[in-house]
């Protein structure tokens, strides 16, 4: 009987290790291995160059820019669609007209591909005919006429907030999902001890919203690091590698520069970055779990 | 002066009118329950004196104020939740505590505040505690607590009990007595069941279909129930309903029950003739021989219970069960044939409609 479970545990468990060791353990190897060495990504010769390629990462201007902005991207990223998306949900939730209007309109953006995105958010930042321009044109009456993904300045914010735009659907329809989870008794409690609506939201709403927070934060995290293709079609990482993060870093090194063996070096930093955001994450998690598992 | 009263509060949800014109008086210190089958409206009640819903029609006061339209929280009423509605991420003695924090009363006082009531229910080593980690006994206790903090005039209590086992309930039951004896608070308590009922009021109001039904200490709803539907929900095992014949002879009635007559020897002037039904209770029948009983019987099924004994039994003239109480020196076992004799001077009798006759 035991033995049988054992077989069949083994049997079926089968399949997706070796999925995940061709896709997943596989590559993952390759890349620590490929770090070594000085492989151009496609001649069969190449020497191993033991830690040359991080020592080179010390030294390279663009891999400290991209840390920086990887470091605001995924910031902005977790925070900012949490934050609106939180809003939103405390917003819609309460019986407002059209309620379910808006959070239809809101959460459409996540149907999109990163693709479509981000073309919808090239032609509104469009320096002469852009929807943005044409508005603040509109406003401020004067001739206003600015290039917002072709300036250094602006380039990496404004793929955030197309980026914000497109994930806030998601977390508000998590967050809508917790706070109907939330005992109306626990709400009526408040109304009867006389909360007020901030000290109702503060004390009890967004505490009981950790599960959901918690959800919504994993995704912000996975989807951030996994965010490489809206910046690519926005900016390439552009003007003058100003939007450029580690993914897009890794990119140009591995497959413009051909520095196969120092792109794998910087997606083993990139990986490590990953593990500890992950690791960081799931301590958490249990402590939530013993409050309300 | 009354710390609660209603004059004529209707409540519709659309279309459908739950509570239908009820008005009531509680006194200052009264321990009043009210009890009535789910889905009367008691739950629906409470949360129009709470505030948590709003009156269709009608008006609320509270300590001589007119709070009809007055918010929860300046109606100085506190709930208790069949539910607790603890808030999980709090500790006890933050769920206990939270209206004082939510008035920004200074954390000094707080925890002073939060010690004496938790004094009172006994419950000063859980205060660290989250609520996760209590039973339900001390979740209940905990809610109790934060209720009575904020000295309400008040208190409401929704089915407080109904998540206890028995055990836990008949102490917590106890409980709620002694807190009353010592706050000397109003309160008001809802249940369903008529033994919490009994053994916890100073007066009840029993509820059916949103109205109220009849109102008075317990003694006197047992005794004198306005109505078939008092008579058959206070009192356990419930009272039994024989139906019957009424019938004229000179100057007396007589009911039929099958071909059993009995004599109705009260001074009853005008029962109409007909048929009515007969209300006595389990222990105001007797198990005798059966050619000296008022009706003839079968013992259907006998329940020892130590101090007494609860039998079941068929009567053969009108095929109804009835429960009969008997004394637990009484030997009777399912099949036997006795003679049932009823107490004459303790029938309540009912017309078809439920209404009290006589
Ligand atoms: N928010 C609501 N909307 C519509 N109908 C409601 C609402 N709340 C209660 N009702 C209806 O009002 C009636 C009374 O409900 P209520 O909860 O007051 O009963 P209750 O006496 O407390 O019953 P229970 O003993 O089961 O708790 C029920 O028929 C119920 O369906
Ligand atoms: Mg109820």
């Amino acid at each position: 009987m035991e033995r049988d479970a054992l077989y069949w545990r083994v049997i079926l468990l089968a399949a997706p290790i070796a999925v995940f060791t061709a896709l997943v353990i596989w590559p993952l190897l390759s890349s620590f291995y490929y770090s070594f060495t000085n492989w151009n990504g496609f001649n069969p010769e190449y020497d191993f160059v033991g830690l040359d390629n991080f020592a080179k990462i010390g030294t390279d201007r663009l891999f400290a820019s991209a840390i920086i902005n990887t470091a605001i991207w995924m910031v902005a990223a977790i925070f900012l669609p949490t934050l609106l998306g939180l809003a939103l949900a405390l917003l819609l939730d309460s019986k407002v007209p059209g309620g379910t209007i808006f959070k239809t309109l809101f959460y459409l953006p996540i149907c999109l591909s990163a693709v479509v995105v981000g073309q919808i958010w090239i032609w509104i930042y469009q320096g002469d005919w852009g929807l943005l321009n044409t508005v603040l044109r509109a406003v401020t009456g004067s001739d206003f006429s600015y290039a917002w993904l072709a300036r250094p300045n602006t380039a990496l914010g404004s793929v955030i907030v197309a980026w914000s735009w497109q994930q806030t659907g998601l977390s508000m329809v998590i967050f809508l999902a917790g706070l109907t989870s939330i005992p109306d008794e626990l709400l009526e409690v408040c109304d009867i001890e006389g909360a007020t609506a901030w000290q109702r939201i503060r004390i009890v709403v967004i505490p009981l919203l950790t599960p959901a927070t918690v959800v919504v934060v994993a995704l912000s995290v996975i989807n951030s690091l996994k965010g490489f293709d809206i910046l690519y079609i926005m900016t390439g990482g552009g003007p003058f590698h100003s939007s450029d993060t580690l993914a897009m870093h890794m990119y140009n090194e591995s497959f413009k520069k051909y520095l196969m063996g120092y792109g794998s070096a910087i997606s083993v930093v990139l990986f490590l970055i990953a593990l500890t955001i992950i690791r960081i994450y799931f301590r958490n998690l249990r402590k939530v779990d013993e409050i309300y598992g | 002066m009354a710390d609660l009263r209603l004059e004529s509060v209707s409540k519709s949800f659309g279309q459908e009118e739950v509570i239908h014109d009820v008005s009531l008086e509680v006194a200052h210190g009264e321990f009043i329950v009210f009890v009535g089958p789910s889905g009367c409206g008691k739950s629906t009640l409470l949360r129009l004196v709470t505030g948590l819903e709003s009156v269709t029609s009608g008006r609320i006061f509270i300590d001589g104020v007119d709070v009809t339209h007055v918010k929860p929280s300046d109606r100085r009423v506190a709930m208790v939740f069949q539910s607790y509605a603890l808030f999980p991420h709090l500790t006890v003695a933050e769920n206990i505590g939270f209206g004082l924090r939510l008035a920004k009363t200074p954390a000094a006082e707080i925890r002073r505040r939060v010690a004496e009531v938790a004094n009172t229910l006994r419950i000063e080593e859980l205060l660290e505690r989250k609520p996760r980690q209590l039973s339900g006994g001390q979740r209940q206790r905990v809610a109790i607590g934060r209720s009575i903090i904020r000295s309400p005039k008040v208190f409401l209590f929704d089915e407080p009990l109904s998540n206890l086992d028995a055990a836990l309930r008949v102490l917590m039951r106890l409980e709620i007595t002694r807190l009353h004896n010592r706050l000397q608070a109003t309160m008001i308590f809802v249940t369903h069941d008529q033994t919490e009922a009994m053994t916890l009021a100073d007066r009840i109001y029993v509820f059916n279909h949103g109205r109220i039904e009849q109102s008075g200490t317990p003694m006197h709803l047992y005794n004198a129930p306005a109505n078939r539907f008092v008579a058959g929900f206070i009192g356990s095992p419930a009272m039994n309903f024989l139906p019957a014949k009424v019938r004229r002879q000179e100057d007396r009635f007589t009911a039929a029950i099958g071909s059993s007559v009995v004599p109705l020897d009260r001074s009853l002037r005008n029962l109409p003739q007909g048929e009515i039904s007969i209300g006595v209770r389990p222990e105001h029948m007797s198990v005798v021989d059966p050619a000296d009983g008022d009706v003839e019987a079968t013992i259907e099924i006998v329940e020892e219970l130590g101090a007494e004994v609860i039998a079941y039994l068929q009567i053969d003239a009108t095929a109804e069960p009835v429960t009969v109480r008997l004394p637990p020196q009484r030997q009777v076992v399912p099949g036997q044939r006795v003679g049932v004799r009823l107490a004459h001077e303790s029938f309540h009798l009912f017309d078809s409609d439920g209404a009290l006759l006589g």
